[in-house]
């Protein structure tokens, strides 16, 4: 393997030694800048009891460069599209090397307990978020049961 | 004892201190009805007049409860800056040891009923010791003890480290990376906008990791300090049994989601969603995207994923459907797929979709 920034050697070691709740993020067998990671949905939220998995990609000028990360499990939600990309300002114009996988991550988890249809990525769940919300939410507790209830 | 004397006390108090310390050291908060309630002050490191050689501090905030002095002050230690948690804690029960110290003492309210006076200045002498006793600790720790937020490593004798205006802490080596990154990043974006969009100063300004005030430093002496010594000394990571645990369960969740329908199929949803153009026939047509090799969209400093999506790759589309290959296979493209996409559709479509994702970018780069 290509010789990895001792600060991601750190990340993965603290990730391992202090997981956060609710989350976890383990490194590829193949690829130490590759996580699989999966983010429970939060308490109060409509996806609540989901376990969502994600990819979070570490770029070649990590921590100079904010992660690349994308839902894999289907997702209900005003700021993640289809694809499973996310509007987040911080893994944009707002990053920072001070910022972490796991505050990243708990980032995204916040982004689950507040949906913002006002800044849409998926134009369709926020126009309905805004217009009928509690279909919409309705439409989020569905697809969390279908798609990321582990049972 | 009547609430005038309480009163008069702690504006005695209050008023030694304002002599004391400097307007911006002192911070006096008020309840509705006009009383001191709050005390906070900023406190360094007693390196005399040198502030360049303070590099911790620390906000020391007094809560006054109804009834103090008679009452010991709630105290609590914020904005720690150069300090890790550890020491913080050291200096809080430090700090709460002494408060009880004085409140339990029977002179001390002997002296309350007898010397009133005396009690205004063992008041003012109270907050004062404080503020002395948590400046010896920073005076004693005055090499930061927190790590650097950019390395995540600690500050050795011999690492060369930046103190910012805002007292946080770098390896010179690490901020040096980090601005020279920041500005790269602008100048990439400012390209990108239309001229009447662009910042007419074309002056980048550079922010501290951490607290994103602005900050200024000579980026060129800081290249000059070495890489700091931690990071150099680190041991390597392998890969762990519990780790290999993990990617077990990791792997089995996503089969389990996998064979409910719960994954987004890439594929699919680039056919529905994004190759949807008029002026671009045969795009439905092309080789489908392994899942996965998403994330090299995003690499992309463009920001195509359309192109991406779109591009024939006869080999990946082979092993598409095969998904018990997931992993592997887009390990791989993470990898070394990075270069291989994007040169295709340099035509009309791309004109397209790049309105597209503009509209996307602009949404995703407004700040909450």
């Amino acid at each position: 393997m290509a010789a990895l920034p001792r600060r991601i050697i750190k990340e993965t070691q603290r990730l391992m030694q202090e997981p956060v709740p609710g989350i976890s993020a383990v490194p590829d067998d193949t690829n130490a800048r590759y996580f699989h990671v999966i983010v429970t949905g939060p308490e109060d939220s409509p996806f609540e009891g989901g376990l969502f998995k994600l990819e979070l990609f570490l770029p070649e000028d990590y921590p100079m460069s904010a992660p690349k990360v994308r839902f894999i499990t289907k997702i209900y939600h005003p700021n993640i599209d289809r694809l499973g990309r996310i509007c987040l300002d911080i893994l944009k114009d707002k990053w920072s090397p001070a910022l972490q996988i796991r505050t990243v991550l708990l980032s995204i988890q916040a982004l689950l307990s507040a949906p913002n249809p006002d800044d849409p990525l998926a134009n369709d769940v926020a126009e309905l978020w805004k217009v009928n919300e509690s279909e919409a939410i309705r439409n989020a507790k569905e697809w969390t049961r279908r798609y990321a209830m582990d049972n | 004892m009547s609430e005038a004397v309480i009163d008069e006390r702690v504006t005695d108090e209050i008023a030694a201190l304002k002599a004391i310390l400097l307007d911006d050291e002192l911070n006096i908060k008020e309840n509705d009805r006009g009383e001191p309630e709050c005390i906070e002050t900023v406190l360094f490191p007693s390196t005399g007049e040198d502030s360049q050689s303070q590099y911790v501090c620390v906000t020391l905030i007094v809560q006054l409860p109804v009834g103090y002095p008679d009452i010991s002050p709630t105290i609590s230690l914020r904005n720690p800056r150069g300090l890790d948690e550890n020491t913080v804690r050291l200096m809080q029960s430090d700090a709460e040891a002494k408060c009880k110290d004085f409140i339990g003492q029977p002179v001390m309210f002997e002296l309350i009923e007898i010397l009133c006076y005396s009690v205004i200045l063992f008041a003012i002498i109270k907050v004062i010791l404080l503020q002395q006793l948590i400046r010896e600790h920073l005076t004693r720790s005055n090499l930061p003890t927190d790590q650097c937020a950019i390395c995540l490593y600690g500050f050795r004798e011999g690492d060369e480290f930046t103190k910012t205006e805002c007292y946080h802490y770098f390896h010179s080596h690490c901020l040096a990376a980090h601005i020279a990154a920041a500005e790269r990043y602008y100048r990439e974006e400012q390209e990108k906008l239309p001229q009447w969009q662009q910042d007419a100063t074309n002056k980048f300004q550079a922010i501290c990791p951490v607290c994103r005030e602005s900050i200024n430093c000579d980026v060129e002496s800081l290249w000059s300090a070495p890489p700091p010594i931690d990071v150099e000394a680190a041991i390597d990571f392998s890969v762990t049994t519990e780790l290999r645990e993990l990617q077990k369960q990791m792997a089995a969740l996503f089969l389990r989601q996998q064979q409910r329908g719960g994954i987004i199929d890439l594929e699919a949803e680039g056919v529905k969603t994004l190759v949807r153009t008029e002026d671009e026939p045969g795009a439905t047509t092309d080789g489908p995207n392994p899942p996965g090799t998403s994330l090299n969209a995003y690499s992309n400093q463009n920001m195509q994923p359309v192109n991406h999506m779109q591009m024939p790759q006869s080999k990946q589309s082979s092993q598409t459907q095969n998904h018990a290959h997931y992993q592997s296979r887009q390990l791989h493209h993470n990898y070394h797929g990075h270069n291989n996409h994007g040169h295709r559709n340099r035509g009309r479509g791309r004109a397209h979709y790049r309105r597209q994702f503009d509209r996307v970018r602009q949404t995703e780069s407004t700040p909450r």
